[in-house]
């Protein structure tokens, strides 16, 4: 659908529904959402623009409302493209302008108004935008996403604005200038990611940062080339989302998450983004970023293949996927670690991991056991453990900081846990993780020294059953799977608190502690480990005949001197993993050097080759970023 | 561009007017600064932060960019009107006094620490950034990478000075120690082993084969054949990071080091002996930056994020200096005009 197709669109629906601006948010309020496929294809589109126009007529709403909150940039843009309240827009982007922000995340809805605001705006309005981008340095960032963001509202405005000299740009290159470098760095961050994998993979709430430059990019690019680079992106996204959701929700491993989307799965934006494109779950409240993306989210039309990843799945698979680790630029004989990706999915629950170690210092998560539920809203469906791993020389090896103060100051800066001995996000050197199918082997060997010389263990509120029996097995069932977790040294238990944000005092993100009702298991210990299984509930006659097939199992495992287990496991599996060793199953050595950057069932990509093949059923799609050309096609049976 | 952020001398700063000022100044103080605690990528920049001048009144007054990442700047020796900074978007060169600047670096350089003009040759311009070394030979237009000799791993680049005693003889304290090159940072050679950051490479003001160094986990050495080889100052203490060193160009015996653990120590004997010199400064001693006045022999210290402090007796007694809640990455003293 075009963008004058959209609008008309929108215009439509708005002018039939105008009753319903006064509801807040129906999809968030409302029940959850079918999980039926709709397999018509004309009904499916409906329904996601239906979905688009909640997201834009609330966001637009604000003015109606008389909402205390004021018309942010995702309300003007709304409002513009519901051609109303011009007025107010142009006063708002007036005042907005004069104190401009300091990086992508001012970049990125500027951009928003700037292009929503094309023959709406006023004069006067539109050169407030313009004078911004001349005036207001803007201060690149340090990550991915910041690049990622960065880049392409430089590439689009840089277009907006064509033949401009340096004089007009804030960090005084010309617009052509700027185009060229923008168009660079993104092309060159697409090869990255199609050859040795993504950076900030299967991120809980980043998705937004880099599905929104795509949309943008999509939509709004003169050049087609990056335009259709926009879309294939976006579907790269996506296929990715389809295959690591379930129900619409998210799981694990995750290359950067936080500490409540970490235990509350559904409650992150990817959330938002199967809701829209899936209509799976529930969305969550404000839809956040996604407010962002819903201007323009008609443009795009989700391919059927991935749509069916997402949504239909008869059967068990596991997905395998090389991803890297956040750039190490001192402290490491590697710049951009490799880090292997396992999920297991089943429709009763997920496993998924990678192989431990440093992908991002602060904000990683690197295996759960998680569960469906039949509402994810408030639900802590997730089974792990970590080391709390915290480090000044770990954040210098990341991000170029003396090595005395940003351990403390993160905290501050939205990662409250960081630092904190309980804490259930993060990453550690120490760490080794392996995984077949449903079976987790989490080793620990933290050297003597190392703050926090403990492992942590997530015991959901929502868990039920939970015993821990004389075996040392702690059993429990959540929803529809069974589980079983098997701390190798000895524990305790802790409330789980978590993190409350505080209104702002202006000296950083405040938070309180309060109790979620879920459980942490505290195993101190230099020397540590834990089993992990899962199981449906349909396998077994009953709960005492999971337990059986669990405590029957061949175990033997030590602590001193390395970790090490071997177990054969209920389904017959031998796995044999020892801390710093590659693992085996059934005797054979694996050898993650042969990984593909995609192997499963639905996604499939050599490495090295920007190539992906998307798959479901006789549904085929190739993303071939060489050609920068997407085919499509039906197998034969 | 006619950018929004404050020209030169133009608008006076907030900070307090404390630095004694007498009427024989011969450099110009030029800080960078960052004020902005807590301040995040997307967060609104409410503070004043980057390149300070020291007025004559003793005010400060704000240049160019209002940006929290400046690490480092570098003036054009036929023209301070040109000068270099070293910041999270790369490096930035301006030709008009901080009136317009240009970010000449692209995508693949970021968060450059260091830059250095050639004193031999102006048009020639050095950059530490975290992905090695690279250098422009016009002014900034254009940036090549040279880096043979450094090692893939452990090029990490924090500081690098030009010697001006030796046309093409360079100075970098890298992630794996200090690397030489005496052919204008065609080769590099290591003369310095290290386990972690070299954070600090100095040349004494008073005798150009000495050279002071400190390191992140390795203490503090010094060089007296113009960095060939370095001993360490047997004194200073190696378990937490040295930030930087300061000579005294005064005095040569003194010197002085910047830490965020161990405060200022000084030396008053060439290094021989070091002795803390933090009394009268507010504890915690955080010390960001050391610098000494080449006009007095003030020692000046930067506080993390409290202030600057400065000592007429080379840190026994302190007093405030203002910039106020301020961390400073550099201090550049610039011979002036009337000099």
């Amino acid at each position: 659908m075009s963008l004058f197709h959209l609008e008309k669109f929108v215009r439509i629906l708005a002018s039939t529904t105008i009753g319903a601006l006064a509801m807040a948010q129906p999809s968030y309020e409302g029940p959850h959402p079918s999980l039926e496929i709709v397999e018509d294809p004309m009904q499916r589109r409906a329904a996601y623009l239906d979905r688009v126009n909640e997201v834009i007529e609330w966001r637009a709403g604000i003015v109606e409302r008389g909402d205390a909150e004021k018309m942010d940039m995702a309300s003007v843009s709304a409002n513009l493209l519901l051609n109303q309240n011009i007025e107010a827009c142009n006063a708002r982007v007036i005042e907005l302008m004069e104190n401009p922000g300091s990086g992508p995340f001012w970049m990125l809805p500027t951009t928003c108004v700037a292009f929503m605001g094309r023959g709406k705006l006023s004069d006067e309005a539109r050169q407030a935008i313009r004078r911004a981008w001349k005036e207001s340095y803007q201060l690149r960032g340090d990550t991915e996403n910041h690049f990622a963001m960065y880049y392409t509202m430089l590439y689009l405005m840089s277009e907006l604005y064509p033949n401009e000299p340096g004089t007009e740009w804030y960090n005084g290159k010309s617009s052509e200038e700027n185009l060229e470098e923008s168009r660079d760095y993104l092309i060159d961050w697409m090869n990255i990611a199609t050859t040795i994998g993504q950076g900030e993979f299967n991120p809980t709430h980043y998705i937004g940062e880099y599905a929104i430059p795509m949309i943008y990019l999509q939509s709004w690019a003169k050049d087609p080339e990056m335009r259709l680079r926009g879309q294939m992106f976006l579907d790269f996204l996506y296929a990715g989302l389809a295959a690591n959701t379930l129900s619409g929700v998210l799981r694990g491993p995750n290359a950067r998450t936080d500490d409540s989307s970490v235990v509350e799965r559904w409650n992150s934006l990817s959330s938002f983004f199967s809701w829209l494109n899936f209509g799976n779950c529930p969305p969550t409240r404000g839809f956040s970023w996604g407010n962002y993306y819903a201007i323009v989210a008609a443009n795009y039309h989700l391919p059927e293949v991935i749509y069916r990843i997402g949504m239909d799945r008869d059967q068990s698979f596991t997905q395998r996927d090389l991803k890297r680790s956040r750039h190490r630029w001192r402290y490491s004989d590697v710049g951009k670690a490799p880090i292997y990706k396992t999920t297991y999915m089943t429709n009763d629950y997920a496993v998924g991991s990678y192989q431990g170690g440093m992908a991002d210092p602060i904000q990683s998560h690197v295996w759960d056991i998680t569960w469906a539920t039949p509402d994810p809203r408030g639900k802590h469906p997730t089974l792990f453990s970590i080391h709390p791993y915290s480090s000044h020389k770990a954040m210098q090896a990341y991000f170029n900081v003396r090595p005395d103060t940003m351990v403390k100051a993160v905290a501050a800066e939205g990662k409250p846990s960081y630092d904190v001995a309980d804490k259930l996000v993060g990453c550690s050197p120490y760490e080794k993780v392996f995984q077949h199918e449903d079976t987790i082997i989490a080793l620990y060997d933290i050297p003597q020294g190392t703050r926090f010389e403990q492992v942590n263990g997530f015991f959901s509120k929502d868990l039920e059953d939970l015993e821990e029996d004389e075996s040392g097995w702690i059993f429990a069932r959540g929803e529809n799977a069974y589980l079983a977790y098997f701390p190798m040294a000895d524990y305790r238990w802790e409330a789980h608190m978590a993190y409350k944000r505080l209104p702002s005092t202006g000296n950083g993100y405040q938070y309180e502690r309060v109790a979620s009702g879920s459980q942490v298991l505290i195993s101190p210990g230099n020397k540590n480990g834990t089993i992990a299984q899962a199981a449906s509930v349909s396998e077994f006659a009953d709960f005492d005949a999971f337990k059986s097939a669990i405590k029957n199992q061949s175990l033997t495992f030590e602590l001193e001197p390395t970790p090490q287990v071997s177990l054969r496991t209920f389904r017959g599996a031998r796995l044999e993993s020892r801390y710093g060793s590659a693992p085996q199953v059934n005797g054979r050595t694996i050898d993650y050097s042969k990984w593909k950057l995609f192997e499963g069932p639905y996604l499939n990509a050599e490495k090295g080759s920007r190539i992906l093949d998307i798959t479901h059923g006789r549904l085929k799609r190739t993303l071939d970023f060489n050609t920068v050309s997407i085919s499509d096609s039906v197998l034969s049976n | 561009m006619s950018l929004k952020f404050i020209p030169l001398a133009a608008l006076l700063a907030s900070f307090l007017p404390l630095i004694a000022i007498g009427q024989d100044r011969t450099y110009d103080l030029y800080v960078c600064a960052a004020v902005n605690r807590n301040y995040v990528i997307g967060s609104k920049i409410t503070t004043t932060s980057g390149l300070h001048l020291r007025q004559a009144n003793g005010q400060w007054a704000h240049v160019g960019i209002n940006d929290p990442s400046i690490f480092a700047v570098s003036f054009d020796p036929r023209d301070h009107n040109t000068f270099y900074t070293a910041a999270l978007n790369g490096a930035l060169r301006t030709v008009n006094g901080g009136d317009s600047w240009r970010v000449t670096t692209s995508w693949d350089i970021t968060e450059p620490k260091d830059v250095c003009v050639d004193p031999h040759n102006p048009d020639r311009v050095y950059l530490a950034h975290p992905g090695g070394i690279a250098v422009s030979d016009d002014r900034g237009m254009t940036w090549t990478k040279r880096e043979r000799g450094l090692p893939d791993r452990g090029k990490y680049t924090q500081t690098i000075e030009v010697d001006r005693s030796r046309k093409g003889h360079i100075l970098a304290g890298c992630e794996s120690g200090i690397y030489l090159s005496q052919n204008d940072a065609r080769s590099w050679r290591k003369t310095l082993v290290t386990e972690e950051t070299v954070n600090d490479v100095q040349q004494s003001p008073h005798d150009p084969d000495i050279w002071a160094a400190v390191t992140q986990s390795a203490g503090a050495y010094i060089s007296r054949n113009g960095g060939r080889s370095w001993t360490a100052f047997d004194q200073v203490p190696s378990e937490a990071a040295l930030y930087n060193i300061a000579f005294d160009p005064t005095n040569p015996g003194r010197l002085a080091i910047g830490s965020y653990t161990y405060g200022v120590l000084a030396s008053e004997d060439g290094g021989a002996t070091w002795k803390p010199r933090n009394e009268g400064l507010p504890k915690p001693h955080r010390i960001w930056r050391v610098g000494v006045d080449p006009d007095s022999g003030t020692l000046l210290a930067s506080l993390y994020q409290k202030a600057l402090y400065e000592s007429s007796d080379f840190g026994k007694t302190w007093k405030k200096a203002g910039l106020e809640g301020s961390a400073i990455n550099s201090f550049v003293f610039l011979p002036n005009s009337r000099k």
